[in-house]
């Protein structure tokens, strides 16, 4: 071997390279600490599949040059979220104007961000996979990967959803399906020009589009659409509890790569992207109740955990908040280890200032703001009959050949077509509206 | 010991599109990889070092991006890397790449230290040609061995190999330098590590770029100028969308009948299968 020695000591660790992560790395190495970066993925952003929408202001906060710099696709200017059941569709649209958030490929997104890192100084290694955290005598002193060992004051775990190293630690209990959902995606090549025909917007828009109801076959969960420069992803997300009941049941018999197919065949939807070819597809997981995701503790002697790890995403059903909370969690992370170092050192109660900050940061309050829409997203009739519900008094009031119903008899009308008495809608409503 | 180990930064094969109007590699877009059958060669070279002492050099003419491959390279182990790079050398056949690999290796036992050995995986997946080992060893005068899948070191100093072939193992002796090119798949090939990852990151110069205006090779004799050979044509196989029916028999019996009877359903397929009948029954293979 030549004789280079080989840095194997490191102010901090940080395991996974996705928003969270980097920008964690990013931010410390600008303030001079040794910070190495640890990705088991290839390429840049290779293990980040997902694109969708990005809220933008907490990554300002990181990136301030962001809006300039960063690989966004389309800034979104329109809302739409829509109600399926069966091939017939209610569609409402918000039309915005502001820069709030931006469509974005994740893997370029994310490259970013890492390049962004290891141009700040930290040291960024790839195809390596952290196999556990160290620890002694109670404190997380460094990371092992296969027979190598490197040691660091503080180690971030920022691995995202699958937390086997925080499993490994006994930090968190085995990976659960009832709190995860699994996401199936695809990008369609359309060219811009037909997408924003297709979409009706204009070159410098962007739609953003939830859609509930039946396009998962009454498997609770819901689909996306998400226009890029001149590509648009759509995907589904099932709840995986709600996945194996329906395997179980027989509801659902395919592979869950048939689930997208049949949303990107949905009458209502192919048009929009008619005569694409499919340039990327892909499947992961993702959580959805953040708070009960969460480990006990963000903090622990030598460890902090930031990201997806760490519970912090929301999702309200329509907002989906993951990768604007996994950067603002590693901003916080990075603080806190800011802080500590100049605080008499980077001991554990100096590090608990993460945990604070995180519980004073508008995310830990939206968390349990929306706990209600976590219980309601686990009930699997749902989305099913709101859709069907409201699919039913809208088709009651536009499907007519003589008699012109009122709206009284439209709403009664579409309840006992669909068995839903007036209680149980109400039942819904309000959990629904005091989650929102 | 000082081992040279070739590499080529290919596409990844699963991902290779075809051109269907001018028959070329789309490239574009195509996320590439190191060759695959180069990793049992880095294995052997560094498993060679580890036993021998001395170092392992990874050498590989590419357009920049192959630096990726380099890096994987050194991740696993090797000591450091040179990309041979430079636009004269773009569009080069086999030829005119391994005019300009055998001249690395020169500069190498010039420029770095004496080079007792030079391997190279079988062949490319995206070209399977397997050139390179036999054309860089002609212009080196070096003697060269195919399909080695095990190299040693004998008492007096010369080079003990093993090759497999189909149906029979031989040993073979040579004098050093020499060129040997393994056998595909006949060695696993270690990990990445993550300290080999920090090392490439922390240190510069482990990964060296060399131009022409350094290398100073004629012109003439690299790149597409040096090429006699070229594809005259690519023909694109399509793959035949299938049919893809699942029915589940009740037993063997319920199968074969089904299978049997979709078959004969079926005009097109109905007649290959009398065809190939009529063959194995009249000995007639068509
Ligand atoms: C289908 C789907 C759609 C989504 N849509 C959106 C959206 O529209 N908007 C939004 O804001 N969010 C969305 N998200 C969520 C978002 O992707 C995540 O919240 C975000 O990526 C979390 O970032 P993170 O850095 O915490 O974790 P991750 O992005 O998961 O990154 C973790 C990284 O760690 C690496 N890693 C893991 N273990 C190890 C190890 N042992 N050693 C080395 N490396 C390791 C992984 O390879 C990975 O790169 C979506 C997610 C999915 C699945």
């Amino acid at each position: 071997m030549s004789s280079t020695s080989i840095p194997s000591k490191f102010d901090v660790a940080v395991v996974g390279a996705g928003p969270a992560g980097s920008a964690t790395a990013y931010l410390l190495a600008k303030k001079g600490f040794k910070v190495l970066l640890v990705e088991r993925g290839r390429g840049l952003g290779d293990k980040q599949l997902f694109g969708g929408r990005v809220y933008a202001q907490p990554l300002r906060e990181v990136w301030p040059e962001l809006d300039k710099e960063a690989p966004i696709q389309r800034w979104v200017t329109r809302e739409r979220v829509s109600l399926v059941s069966g091939d017939k569709a209610l569609t409402l649209e918000f039309k915005g104007g502001e820069r709030k958030s931006f469509t974005a490929l994740l893997p370029q997104l994310v490259a970013w961000m890492q390049r962004k890192a290891e141009q700040a100084g930290a040291i960024f290694a790839t195809e390596a996979t952290v196999d556990e955290i160290m620890f002694k005598d109670g404190k997380a002193v460094g990371i092992r990967s296969g027979n190598d060992v490197v040691y660091a004051d503080v180690t971030v775990d920022a691995e995202g959803v699958n937390r086997l190293l925080l499993e490994r630690a006994g930090i968190v209990p085995r990976l659960s399906p009832d709190h995860i959902a699994l996401g199936v995606k695809e990008v369609l090549r359309t060219g811009s020009s037909q997408l924003e025909a297709a979409f009706g917007i204009g070159s410098d828009e962007g739609v953003a589009w939830v859609v509930v109801g039946d396009v998962t076959r009454g498997v609770p969960g819901g689909g996306f659409i998400y226009t890029n420069k001149d590509t648009v992803s759509i995907g589904v997300v099932i709840h995986l509890k709600h996945a194996i009941n329906a395997i179980e049941s027989g509801q659902l018999n395919n592979h869950v790569y048939e689930l997208v197919e049949g949303f990107r065949l949905h009458p209502y939807f192919r048009n929009l992207w008619h005569g694409a070819t499919i340039s990327e597809y892909g499947g992961h997981l993702t959580i959805e109740g953040g708070l009960s995701f969460a480990p006990k503790r963000l903090v622990y002697p030598g460890l902090l955990v930031v990201g997806d790890a760490a519970g912090l995403l929301l999702s309200t059903g329509i907002n989906y908040r993951g990768v604007d909370y996994a950067v603002y969690s590693g901003k916080l992370a990075a603080e806190a280890i800011e802080y500590a170092a100049s605080h008499g050192g980077l001991t554990y109660d100096n590090l608990l200032e993460y945990e604070r900050k995180v519980k004073d940061s508008f995310m830990y309050r939206d968390l349990v703001r929306h706990r209600a829409v976590e219980m309601l997203m686990n009930d699997p009739t749902m989305f099913s009959k709101l859709a069907e519900v409201f699919i039913g008094l809208f088709s009651q009031m536009f499907e007519q050949d003589y008699s012109v119903p009122t709206p009284y008899e439209a709403f009664t009308g579409a309840l006992t077509e669909h068995n839903m008495s007036l209680n149980k809608l109400m039942s819904y409503m309000i959990t629904a509206v005091r989650g929102l | 010991m000082r081992i040279v180990v070739g590499m080529k930064w290919v596409p990844g094969t699963q991902s290779v599109r075809i051109d269907p109007k001018t028959g070329t590699l789309i490239r574009e877009g195509v996320p590439s990889i190191v060759n695959p059958h180069d990793l049992p060669a880095v294995e052997l070279a560094l498993r060679l070092r580890d036993k021998y002492g001395g170092e392992v050099i990874a050498l590989s003419m590419s357009p920049p991006p192959a630096i990726k491959g380099l890096e994987y390279l050194i991740g696993m182990g090797v000591d450091r890397a040179i990309l041979l790079t430079d636009r004269v050398y773009a569009g080069a056949d086999t030829l005119a790449t391994s005019y300009a690999l055998a001249n690395a290796i020169r500069k190498i036992d010039a420029e770095i230290g004496k080079v007792d050995l030079a391997v190279f995986g079988q062949e490319t997946t995206d070209s399977s040609t397997a050139h390179i080992p036999a054309q860089t060893a002609s212009w080196l005068n070096w003697p060269y061995v195919y399909y080695v899948r095990d190299a040693w070191l004998t008492e007096d100093g010369k080079l003990r190999v093993e090759r497999i072939l189909e149906n029979a193992i031989e040993e073979w002796e040579l004098d050093m330098p020499a060129i040997i090119s393994i056998a595909m798949k006949s060695i696993k090939p270690r990990p990445v590590s993550l300290l080999n990852k920090i090392r490439f990151k922390t240190n510069p110069s482990t990964l060296i770029t060399w131009t022409n205006s350094y290398m100073n090779l004629d012109v003439r004799c690299v790149g597409l100028k040096g090429s006699p050979t070229f594809v005259a044509k690519t023909v694109d196989v399509p793959e035949v969308p299938r049919k893809k029916i699942v029915y589940k028999p009740k037993d063997g019996e319920d199968a074969a009948r089904w299978i049997l009877k979709s078959l004969l359903s079926d005009e097109k397929a109905s007649r290959a299968l009398l065809k190939a009948l009529r063959g194995s029954s009249g000995g007639e293979g068509s």
